[in-house]
């Protein structure tokens, strides 16, 4: 078992606590989802459980914790890992070594188990896992799910009763996070492995918790429950969840099939469906037969197509399907091999970058890429300068339209990966760029935050202005964008209106499309609108 | 694989070898053997490909430094042309040796780096790590992490030039370096942080958790450090050298013995078992033939080994069977993995798969 009694933490340094009498228990097999805004303390909670925190971070601690008998505020997380496994966010940051074998044997060796015993752990690790096939590859040439699974299996090999995971499918596609999550309810029935994880997408995940915990933030007590009681109170919930509860749906569902039994007596007006403003025809972008490979690898293989003046588009795909490629190509970082692309007229092959990011933005995945400077101010006052543009024009109404006002004098780099997102866009938004390209706005945010989001591409549709996205994100997709483009394997496999795509995907849909199969529903207000 | 040491025997003497000799038919031998060994071992490893980069950069520095030798050093015979006198430095004759002289020490450089290229893409860095001794198996595996971190941190900086080229960013003057800085600064520090909990939340690290045995490692390091104090200033207060010394002898002692205490600490065991097989014997006898031979050679008969363009001596390298024979058996290693089927000491690796990532 598990217990935090009266359990505060604050970071050194800091003011504030982040975590503040709180007060819980976890039972031994239980698989618990743990789950909360941006900041809210999560991994912090998460870190107590191995002792990480305070053992690595430093920092004060009250309070007194308990896993499986043992104290990890007074054992070191070396103690403590043959009872806790703890798997972390970025499947990149966390390997030691190079191939998925020695990456295995790594907790085993720092034990000094035994050598005969560390052969079998690994074999029966890889087959609980499904991995054997994996074992003499190099780490580098897994796919992120698979790497996920590694990471999983190498902490499970020191046989810990409890398996913690910081978010262990915010960088995955959803194919590999359905991978991920699958093998991780597998660990929980067969092995009676007690999980305790934290995600920001619960869609992905509610259906396996057997209990959930909200923390609300340090000095409230956390609302515990199994998952149906929870989501009915908090805000932070899945479109499915948001449409029972608007639907008044007794018991709330929580899957799609259970959901179904309550969307078959529906009675939705046959109002046509609102139509999302077409956006002008004349085309913005031009990709002619576009061929592009990196390292011999081929990327991009014979995209063609059309992007309009304000039109919103999402780029979706698996990882590794050539998403970020082709951003990069539209934005002019990459030239074609074969082919063209023009934006607003100008071919990127002779244009000059100068002349094209007077009217492009771009977004990179890793915000970080982008954040120096000692205030949030000072980095859209800094692309102000880049750009020649008059200083501090607009700025703050950037910094409201992306909630980022009260945060205008804070450190970019203090701020939580949400916060960050929003400071990168910002500081490409000060410039003014008419064509807006995004790659991945959505990593580590929480659905307040996504719809903050969504919020701001209404607006920029508003202006008029073409936004571009890649994504994973359906729910996002399916609230702001007009367009879906799917690759696979750098080639377009589906180039459509967002409803029409996401009708007939089975990937790529919504909740909400997902549960109703019909072209005019695709969010919940899509729904709340037809309803008589 | 072979095993490891073998490997370790290989470059001690291949290096040793191109370090002893200027005589580029020698030369020549020593970088097609490490240059042979270096295509069949990289074969199956995806190292090989990050070493590329590094042998076309280091033959590039070879290019750039032979007009450099050959504008600096104006003696020999061979008159290519003559530069006015009174350019400083640069003025004179530009004769065929300095030419030569350039093109044989930049060459030579240049084997040592194809050597160490050899080396990394056959052995595998957690192998080697094996080979150090308890108390610097730590340190090893934060300086083998270290190495990796390279790679990452050069892919950071592309990401991170672009992001801030998109943004408008030019370089004018040396404070543009800090949005290219800042950003590469904080993100390998904060993937180091994150490497670092994951290591310790798998139990790397132990150490000492005695704290009697804490306080005495802490007592040893302040006796070895006053000692190698003592040991400095004696011999400027006293005129007998040999006191001073037999300190400095002590502290060293002290240091060692502290450093194996905290080595009993590290109990760590091995899932591989690394096994000597008869090609790995080929490959150690073989590299320690050449070694011997040709440390041999080198303190009975120097010149054999040397060569110097310029008058008494030929334009010519001269050449001796004996010792091209015993520099051609540093090949041997890839002769031996040509016809070897099964990798035989180590972990065998599969480094092409369908499942190829790259982040999009």
């Amino acid at each position: 078992m598990i217990s935090f009694r009266h359990v505060t933490y604050s970071y050194p340094g800091a003011n504030q606590p982040v975590l503040q009498d709180l007060s819980l228990e976890i039972e031994d097999g239980e698989f618990v989802l743990v789950v909360g805004k941006s900041g809210a303390g999560k991994s912090t909670f998460l870190r107590c459980i191995n002792g990480l925190v305070p053992h690595f971070y430093g920092g004060t601690i009250g309070g007194t914790i308990e896993v499986q008998g043992q104290n990890p505020i007074l054992s070191s997380p070396r103690e403590m890992s043959a009872l806790v496994g703890f798997v972390f966010q970025d499947p990149e940051a966390q390997f030691v070594t190079d191939t998925v074998e020695a990456e295995l044997a790594f907790a085993m060796e720092n034990h000094n188990v035994p050598q005969a015993t560390m052969r079998k752990r690994v074999e029966e690790v890889l087959d609980q896992l499904n991995i054997a096939h994996l074992r003499h590859r190099r780490i580098s040439t897994l796919s992120g799910g698979e790497k996920q699974r590694v990471a999983i299996a190498s902490v499970l090999t020191l046989e810990p009763q409890v398996l913690v995971l910081d978010e262990p499918t915010s960088q995955l596609d959803p194919q590999a996070a359905e991978e991920v999550l699958t093998a991780l309810q597998k660990l929980n029935a067969d092995l009676g492995l007690t999980i305790i994880l934290s995600e920001h997408r619960l869609e992905r995940i509610v259906q396996y918790a057997d209990r959930l915990i909200y923390l609300p933030g340090a000095g409230y007590p956390p609302i515990e429950g199994t998952p149906r009681e929870v989501l009915s109170k908090i805000e932070l919930a899945p479109p499915l969840i948001q449409l029972g509860r608007a639907l008044h749906w007794e018991p709330l569902p929580l899957t799609i099939k259970e959901a179904r039994r309550f969307a078959r007596q529906l009675q939705l007006s046959e109002r046509t469906p609102a139509e999302r403003p077409k956006p002008s025809t004349s085309p913005e972008i031009i990709i002619e037969d576009l061929w592009y490979a990196s390292n011999g690898h081929p990327a991009l293989r014979g995209i063609s197509l059309e992007i309009n003046q304000g039109e919103r588009v999402a780029i979706m795909g698996r990882n590794g399907s050539g998403k970020t490629t082709l951003l990069k190509q539209i934005v002019g970082l990459l030239s074609p091999q074969r082919g063209r692309v023009r934006v607003r007229g100008l071919d990127t092959r002779h244009t000059p970058l100068e002349e094209l990011i007077k009217f492009v933005g771009y977004v990179p995945q890793d915000p970080n890429a982008l954040l120096f400077a000692d205030s949030v101010k000072e980095e859209l006052l800094f692309t102000q300068r880049n750009h020649g543009l008059p200083e501090g024009e607009g700025i703050d109404e950037i910094l409201r339209l992306l909630s980022l006002s009260e945060l205008a004098e804070a450190y970019p780099r203090d701020l939580s990966v949400g916060e960050r997102q929003r400071v990168a866009l910002a500081a490409i938004l000060a410039a003014r760029p008419e064509i807006i390209v995004l790659d991945e706005p959505t990593r580590g945010l929480d659905y307040l935050q996504k719809k903050a989001l969504a919020h701001y591409l209404e607006e920029e549709r508003a202006k008029g202005h073409t936004v571009i996205l890649s994504t994973h994100d359906v729910e996002l997709v399916a609230a702001s964008v007009d367009r879906v483009i799917i690759l696979g394997e750098g080639e377009i496999v589906v180039d459509g209106s967002t409803r029409e795509v996401m009708t007939h995907s089975m990937v790529f849909s919504s909740q909400v499309n997902k549960l109703l199969r019909d072209d005019r529903y695709l969010t919940v207000e899509d729904v709340l609108r037809d309803l008589p | 694989m072979r095993h490891p040491v073998a490997w370790v025997l290989w470059t001690v003497s291949s290096a040793t070898a191109a370090l002893l000799t200027r005589n580029p038919l020698y030369l020549i031998l020593i970088a097609l053997a490490a240059w042979f060994v270096y295509l069949v071992v990289g074969q199956s490893s995806s190292l090989a490909r990050s070493w590329q980069g590094l042998l076309k950069l280091g033959a590039l520095i070879w290019l750039v430094t032979i007009p450099f030798n050959a504008l600096m050093i104006h003696h020999g015979t061979h008159v290519l042309f003559t530069l006015p006198k009174n350019w400083p430095l640069l003025g004179g004759a530009i004769t065929l040796e300095a030419v030569v002289m350039g093109l044989v020490s930049g060459f030579a450089l240049w084997t040592l780096l194809l050597i160490f290229a050899a080396f990394n893409t056959a052995v595998d860095a957690s192998l080697l790590l094996r080979l150090v001794p308890p108390f610097f198996y730590q340190a090893g595996v934060v300086a083998s992490i270290g190495l990796t971190f390279v790679p990452q941190m050069l892919l950071s900086a592309q990401e991170i030039r672009e992001a801030q080229r998109i943004r408008g960013h030019r370089f004018r003057s040396w404070r543009d370096f800090l949005p290219l800085l800042m950003p590469l600064l904080t993100t390998a520090f904060e993937h180091a942080i994150q490497l670092a909990e994951s290591m310790e939340a798998r139990g790397f690290g132990g150490g000492l958790t005695n704290p009697a045995e804490e306080t005495l490692l802490r007592r040893l390091l302040l006796a070895s450090l006053s000692l190698v104090l003592g040991g400095l200033a004696l011999p400027l207060l006293w005129e007998i050298r040999i006191f001073g010394e037999l300190l400095l002898l002590l502290a060293g002692g002290i240091f060692f013995y502290a450093l194996y205490r905290v080595g009993r600490h590290v109990q760590r065991s091995h899932y591989r078992r690394l096994r000597w097989t008869r090609s790995s014997s080929l490959i150690a006898l073989s590299s320690a033939a050449t070694l011997l031979g040709i440390g041999l050679i080198y303190s009975v008969d120097r010149a054999a080994l040397t060569y110097y363009p310029y008058q008494p001596s030929g334009l010519l390298p001269p050449f001796e069977a004996r010792i091209g024979f015993l520099l051609s058996l540093l090949a041997l290693p890839g002769l031996v993995s040509l016809f070897e089927e099964a990798p035989s000491a180590s972990v065998p690796l599969q480094t092409q798969g369908n499942g190829g990532e790259r982040s999009a």
